[in-house]
């Protein structure tokens, strides 16, 4: 099956015009010695073959009743009109609105998700979308290392493991160091020599920090050293602090959880939002409102586009390009959907079901939550048998927890367990179960 | 296109009713203050509750005034704006995929799927390993470069310099930055081309780690001393980075690799029909040989005997570049793709590519002036340059919008000045492109019989010909 129109005559006509003999001749400018005969790839499939070829391969994946898994991506109600709004052609098919006049309803959409996106974090300034919260974390970083000059990055225990590989990765090349601290070492570890402080909150363990008196503290000790706040699931902005309240300078987010499914972890939406004073710092696509040159009408416009690669070049804030714009398109009518009425509620959904399921694993001997702060809908499990524990839930369809140890080999029994608004009182029973289950087995062998 | 104001989102009428989309509380209500502190607690969010048929008639009058592939000829250079097949939406959108957790064990659906697209794309570029990580080709090009780095860093050479044809995209100097290196731009000669001897000089300077080429280049065309650019840098103990942005036109016909590239970037989102979604999301896998694949980012999915291994850490790996495995929902489409076409398929688009851009060129070089005159591969550019009555590149696109095309990409690549240049895929048919050379006929006459038609164009779109100015002296960046 392919995709071209012509037909052999047309083809024939086409080269006549051209005025060559075949299609061949066409690529008489390619070296001969580097023609191939032909590619050692299947033969192309119809319509219906190929459906049920790639039906096959999801078939080998397992979709689970429930799941208690997170740690950077979640399971959260999509409205059905989000997805309805996202295979709009006029959307999905078009590319970054350079001809602003026929883009109109693209960018307009843009400077809406920039408007809410500042609306949701009370930051003054949002771009239209990175490719995900890691590495709008890590462009962060490397932004704040050019703003101040500085090449040290101090980031604070609870940041998303892959996420530190990530802001690794990017800071090695441009030579600066990243020092990793726990919250009692933080301010021993500060002085005028760093860039940044990076702040996951809610953190990797489901932990709420205190930003406000974190910020205070840092800023008090230096006072050119940004702040980055950075956030896996912004669902909690439903009903915690916005981080505009407090001096933050920079902060980031994974937007997945605003209606885009998981997907085997992307594509994601890298949300990124600076202080005003950074706007004409920040990397990729900005939309502005502006008016007709010869006209009235307020349309909108890609704009600071001096910031940008096809512009700088070289001295580009990023080379970023492509970006995530569906993506954002489909955070938006997320958000817009579910207004404030919608967004508090699942905020608070998210605080009580997950609080309720660590009260009940409280309860069970052997089973101990290890968070000190205040959590979100994630939280540490401590479990007699965690193995068991996993596969007891496999058995209930439950899509278990994280075995932390995949991240932290040295707290081999403890488990991230993730609790939305779309887990049921069922299925949470069913997760207690689970859990009772593990330890009357791990118990019974001892014997 | 249909025209209508759209008031923002902010200004619809608030109704604040119960909202469908969060299930019923069925535990215990517990007290929000009761799990978290007070201090912690926001009192309002600036977000409207506005009810659901208003939020679907606000989205969908909105995209009746965007443009797409879907809406008409899409001529974008360098973007291959090719037809999205709508098979590929549909499985994308299979719960078998779209509900599977990054960090879930019952995975092997998605492992096997991305083992198989690496499969392809190695015969596709002639590359010996493949990361599917980055999620864009400015990405891959970053990933590319950061492997450059380390390959020198681990021999315990200084090597900061990268070199840069001036046709380049504007990404390949920016992610040299990223990458921590500094550019030399090299001055394409007369033909177009990378010029031998001015690269020759630029290597012998020591310091550069490597090349990056796009080839066909954004004039498209074909860089015919490639081997040699390669040999010569090679020769000089550097690394040759392949952009793949243009792809499209070598499919089934000639390979990177054997071109003597080390590095490549592919864009899936334009070679592989992957839909562009008004700037996103894209994939830009890389793809590398033998002797680079240990610096390739973790984790890497490698098939081993038939059985699919994944690597979670190399000594000399760059480390990750994303959270996760990558744009996976663009990686199905893609695979989907390349199913559907086949070996032959594949081979057809790049014929047709071609077909489809010279047909344009042979005619539309009688209309305007084209700097470099020869069989072009995928694109070709032309220049304003001898426009009568001062109508200059932006008036030629601005009109061809109100003919329900979109305009070519413009002002780039810098080197052609009021650059045009024009890629119209392999999937526009005879008609398209026969109405295409109509309407620049049309806007030929028009600059010279009545140059004020372009100079306030476009007049039959939604809105009028925008304030770019105003836009960026006093930004309005939010309501």
């Amino acid at each position: 099956m392919d995709f071209i129109p012509h037909d052999e005559d047309t083809i024939k006509e086409m080269l006549e015009t051209i005025g060559v003999n075949s299609l061949e001749e066409l690529f008489n400018d390619i070296p001969k010695d580097l023609m191939v005969e032909k590619l050692n790839l299947p033969e192309g499939l119809s319509e219906p073959d190929l459906q049920k070829y790639i039906e096959k391969l999801a078939r080998k994946n397992k979709v689970y009743s429930y799941s208690f898994l997170g740690a950077g991506c979640y399971y959260h109600y999509i409205p059905s009109l989000v997805d309805f709004v996202a295979s709009r052609s006029e959307f999905y098919t078009s590319y970054t609105p350079y001809q602003a006049e026929i883009s109109q309803g693209f960018l307009q959409a843009m400077f809406e998700y920039q408007s809410i996106i500042s609306r949701l974090t009370g930051m003054d300034v949002a771009n239209a979308s990175m490719y995900d919260g890691s590495t709008a974390l890590a462009e962060a970083s490397t932004m704040a290392a050019l703003i101040t000059r500085k090449k040290k990055i101090l980031i604070l225990e609870g940041v998303h493991p892959e996420y530190i590989e990530v802001v690794k990765t990017y800071c090695w090349a441009q030579k600066i160091s990243i020092k990793i601290v726990k919250e009692e070492e933080l301010l021993n570890n500060l002085d005028d020599s760093v860039a940044a402080v990076l702040i996951q909150s809610p953190n990797f363990f489901g932990e709420i920090e205190d930003l406000e008196s974190i910020s205070r503290d840092i800023k008090n000790k230096a006072p050119n050293c940004l702040i980055i706040h950075s956030m896996t699931d912004p669902t909690c902005l439903g009903i915690t602090n916005p981080p505009g309240s407090y001096d933050v300078d920079i902060f980031v987010a994974e937007g997945q959880s605003f209606g885009n499914p998981p997907s085997f972890g992307g594509p994601g939406l890298g949300i990124f939002t600076v202080k005003e004073k950074f706007m004409r710092k920040i990397p990729g696509r900005l939309v502005g409102q502006t008016k007709e040159i010869n006209g009235d009408k307020v349309g909108y416009i890609l704009t600071l586009q001096a910031r940008e690669q096809h512009i700088r070049r070289e001295k580009a804030s990023s080379n970023i390009c492509t970006n995530q714009a569906l993506c954002a398109l489909m955070a938006l009518t997320y958000l817009v959907s579910l207004g404030e009425t919608g967004l508090r509620e699942v905020a608070i959904q998210n605080f009580q079901k997950a609080d309720y399921t660590k009260k009940k694993l409280a309860e069970l001997p052997g089973y101990k939550i290890l968070n000190k702060k205040p959590t979100y809908n994630e939280f540490l499990l401590e479990c007699p048998n965690l193995d068991t524990f996993i596969e007891e839930c496999k058995k209930f369809n439950l899509l278990p927890p994280l075995k932390i140890s995949k991240y932290y080999p040295n707290l081999p029994n403890v488990a991230l367990v993730c609790v939305t608004e779309l887990n049921s009182r069922d299925s949470i029973e069913l997760l207690i179960k689970a859990a009772k289950n593990a330890n009357k087995l791990e118990t019974g062998e001892k014997k | 296109m249909k025209f209508c104001e759209v008031p923002l989102i902010f200004e619809k009428k608030v109704e604040k009713q119960q909202k469908n989309f969060v299930p019923k509380l069925d535990i215990d209500v517990i007290k929000i203050e009761e799990i978290i502190p007070q201090k912690f607690i926001r009192k309002e969010i600036p977000i409207p509750d506005i009810p659901e048929v208003e939020v679907v008639r606000h989205f969908i009058q909105l995209s009746q005034m965007n443009f797409g592939v879907d809406n008409g000829f899409y001529p974008l250079g360098s973007c291959t704006m090719k037809y999205n097949p709508k098979i590929n939406e549909k499985l994308a959108r299979l719960p078998g995929f779209t509900n599977i957790h990054p960090l879930q064990d019952e995975n092997l659906g998605c492992l096997e799927l991305m083992a198989n697209l690496i499969k392809y794309l190695k015969e596709i570029t002639g590359m010996n390993a493949f990361t599917l990580q980055p999620a864009a080709g400015a990405h891959g090009e970053l990933t590319g470069l950061l492997i450059m780095r380390k390959y020198f860093e681990t021999q315990n050479l200084d090597k900061n310099k990268i070199i840069v044809p001036d046709s380049a995209h504007g990404t390949n100097p920016a992610s040299a930055r990223m990458a921590g290196f500094s550019t030399i731009e090299l001055q394409s000669d007369e033909n177009g081309e990378v010029p031998l001897d001015q690269l020759e000089f630029a290597m012998e300077e020591g310091d550069v780690a490597g090349i990056m080429l796009t080839n066909p280049n954004t004039l498209g065309l074909f860089e015919r001393k490639v081997k040699e650019i390669t040999k010569i840098v090679h020769e000089n103990g550097g690394l040759c980075y392949y952009d793949g942005a243009n792809l499209n036109p070598t499919l089934g016909i000639c390979k990177p690799k054997d071109m003597g590239f080390d590095i490549v970037h592919l864009n899936l989102h334009k070679t592989f029909s992957t839909p562009h979604g008004g700037g996103g999301p894209g994939a830009g896998p890389i793809g590398v040989s033998e002797n680079l694949a240990e610096y390739l980012p973790v984790p890497r999915i490698m098939t081993l005997n038939d059985e699919i291994k994944i690597i979670t850490k190399g000594d000399n790996s760059i480390g990750r570049i994303k959270a996760f495995w990558g744009n996976f929902g663009v990686l199905i489409r893609a695979y989907a793709y390349i199913l559907a076409l086949g070996g032959e398929g594949l081979k057809k688009v790049a014929q047709i590519s071609v077909l489809n851009a010279n047909y344009l060129r042979t005619q539309l070089k009688n209309l305007f002036y084209l700097p470099y005159d020869r069989i072009c591969k995928h694109e070709f550019v032309l220049s304003d340059k001898n426009l009568p009555n001062d109508v200059n590149t932006e008036d030629v696109a601005k009109r061809i919008l109100d003919f329900g095309c979109h305009a070519p990409t413009i002002y780039f690549p810098l080197i052609v000045s009021g650059a045009l240049m024009i890629e119209p895929t392999e999937t526009e048919s005879k008609e398209k492109l026969d109405n295409f050379i109509e309407i620049l006929r049309k806007i030929k006459e028009e600059a010279e019989n009545s140059p004020e038609i372009l100079k306030t164009a476009p007049h039959n779109t939604p809105i009028g010909r925008l304030d770019a100015v105003l836009a960026a002296r006093k930004p309005i960046l939010k309501k």
